[in-house]
């Protein structure tokens, strides 16, 4: 029997939480790039392959992260799973990423 | 990120709660920038790499964030004033939409109709399948574990909580997307609606009685 | 896909009405079949057209079979002991043909059946 963690139908849940969230920008900029990739022209992730990324790296991150952060998190998985970049080039791009949200300095004056 | 607060029941505060029976993670502001520089960052890496071009996600996130409910609505409407185009529908979801200038991304749009003795319900419960290109993004509670789990088991009871009691001597049938057909309802045309025109019938359609959590309501 | 574009076919091997089984082909990995519905049986509502099997895709295989797909119905009271509502309640899903037998065929843990005669060559239908 294989049953994966992602795979729920028929679990017991609580209330449906009918709520309205807005789209933010960053969750569309992961699904723009993901269509992107698994385009005509480039086909380098086809949403299967997405799939398979978060749905194979652990029910703990499957179920505390939000559902654009899933699918992008499995994204780059996939993504230096095929040597497009490795985990340490992430990290360097990701810093200077974060410097650029980086509260300004204390002003002492 | 005070519209995410009431997502869910549970006060902690922050967004990657450690409850596995939260009903809907929602990143709280921290969870927001964090997932702003990862993107940002993966971004800048495939640029680097000639894969893809700063303007090319942006006019890409311009083409997803288009489609809507309207669109639905647009087959809907039409079907309800024009038997031949509702038989067609029915058919070939697609090819129908096509003929509205409504183009659908998905291998194939299945329409699956209510009437006065069937009540149809539309989920997916591997992941979040939805008929994107139609009605745009899905919305928060149809990427929810609780709906995703329970759509499937006790459809009954969760149209309850959305407000709609099926009579028992009607049926309920549930589509679980999750393979490469998308579905959309194609709801009953409320009563009182006889004089109006299909562009007022569109309007009429909400995203909801196309996901089939909801009924269009009699027109006074 | 190949310069040809030639993809090996496989021909649908069920058909609106039939009656089926659905197998637990205990795969690991990226499957499209719901843990719900294996071991049930349920009726064929109509054929999909084919398509690339998912499970291939989910690992970068894209050269084929591709596999018939059917919306298959199930009723709700055969899913679900404790299910509340209509005998008529029914729910509908999409499976892929090798994940299917022909229902009272069982056993539904074995391979499916392969026949050689199942493929035919040549492009997408």
């Amino acid at each position: 029997m294989t049953r994966g963690y992602h795979d729920i139908g028929g679990k017991d849940a609580g209330p449906i939480p009918i709520v309205e969230l807005p789209w933010l920008h960053w969750e569309k900029q992961v699904e723009a790039i993901r269509s992107l990739l698994g385009d005509g022209t480039r086909r380098m992730m086809s949403l299967d392959e997405l799939r398979r990324g978060f749905e194979s790296f652990g029910e703990d991150k499957y179920k505390k992260l939000s559902f654009y952060r899933r699918r992008l998190e499995a994204m780059i998985d996939i993504l230096i799973e095929k040597d497009v970049f490795t985990r340490d080039e992430l990290d360097a791009a990701m810093a200077e990423a974060r410097a650029r949200w980086a509260p300004p300095a204390a002003c002492r004056s | 990120m005070s519209d995410h607060d009431h997502a869910h029941d549970h006060d902690h505060d922050h967004g990657h709660g450690h409850d596995a029976h939260e009903p809907l993670v929602v990143e709280d502001d921290a969870g927001n920038i964090e997932g702003q520089i990862l993107v940002d960052a993966l971004q800048t890496l495939l640029v680097e790499r000639g894969l893809v071009f700063p303007g090319e996600v942006r006019r890409e996130i311009e083409r997803l964030e288009s489609p809507g409910a309207h669109l639905g609505a647009r087959l809907v409407a039409r079907a309800w004033v024009d038997d031949d185009y509702r038989r067609r529908l029915l058919a070939d979801g697609k090819s129908a939409a096509a003929e509205l200038g409504v183009g659908v991304g998905e291998a194939q749009l299945i329409v699956v109709e209510n009437d006065a003795t069937t009540h149809n319900l539309v989920c997916c419960t591997l992941c979040s399948c939805y008929p994107r290109s139609i009605l745009g993004q899905p919305p928060a509670w149809y990427i929810s574990k609780a709906y995703r789990s329970r759509a499937a088991r006790e459809p009954r009871a969760v149209l309850e909580e959305f407000g709609l009691k099926v009579p028992d001597e009607a049926r309920v049938l549930v589509h679980d997307s999750n393979a490469d057909m998308r579905y959309l309802v194609l709801p009953q045309r409320p009563a009182g609606s006889e004089a109006m025109s299909e562009d007022q019938l569109a309007g009429l359609v909400t995203r909801d009685c196309m996901i089939g959590v909801s009924v269009v309501g009699p027109v006074s | 896909m190949g310069a040809a574009g030639r993809l090996p076919v496989m021909r649908p091997r069920f058909d609106a009405g039939d009656r089926v089984s659905v197998l637990e082909l205990g795969k690991p990995g990226h499957v499209r079949t719901p843990f719900y519905v294996r071991r049930r049986e349920g009726v064929v509502l109509h054929r999909c057209g084919s398509y690339l099997n998912p499970e291939e895709l989910s690992v970068g295989k894209v050269c084929g079979p591709v596999v018939p797909l059917y919306r298959v119905g199930f009723a709700m009271t055969d899913l679900w002991d404790d299910y509340r509502g209509s005998p008529a309640d029914m729910l509908c899903l999409e499976l892929y043909d090798h994940w299917l037998a022909p229902a009272a065929a069982a056993p539904l843990d074995g391979e499916p059946a392969r026949d050689d005669e199942a493929f035919e060559h040549g492009g997408r239908p």
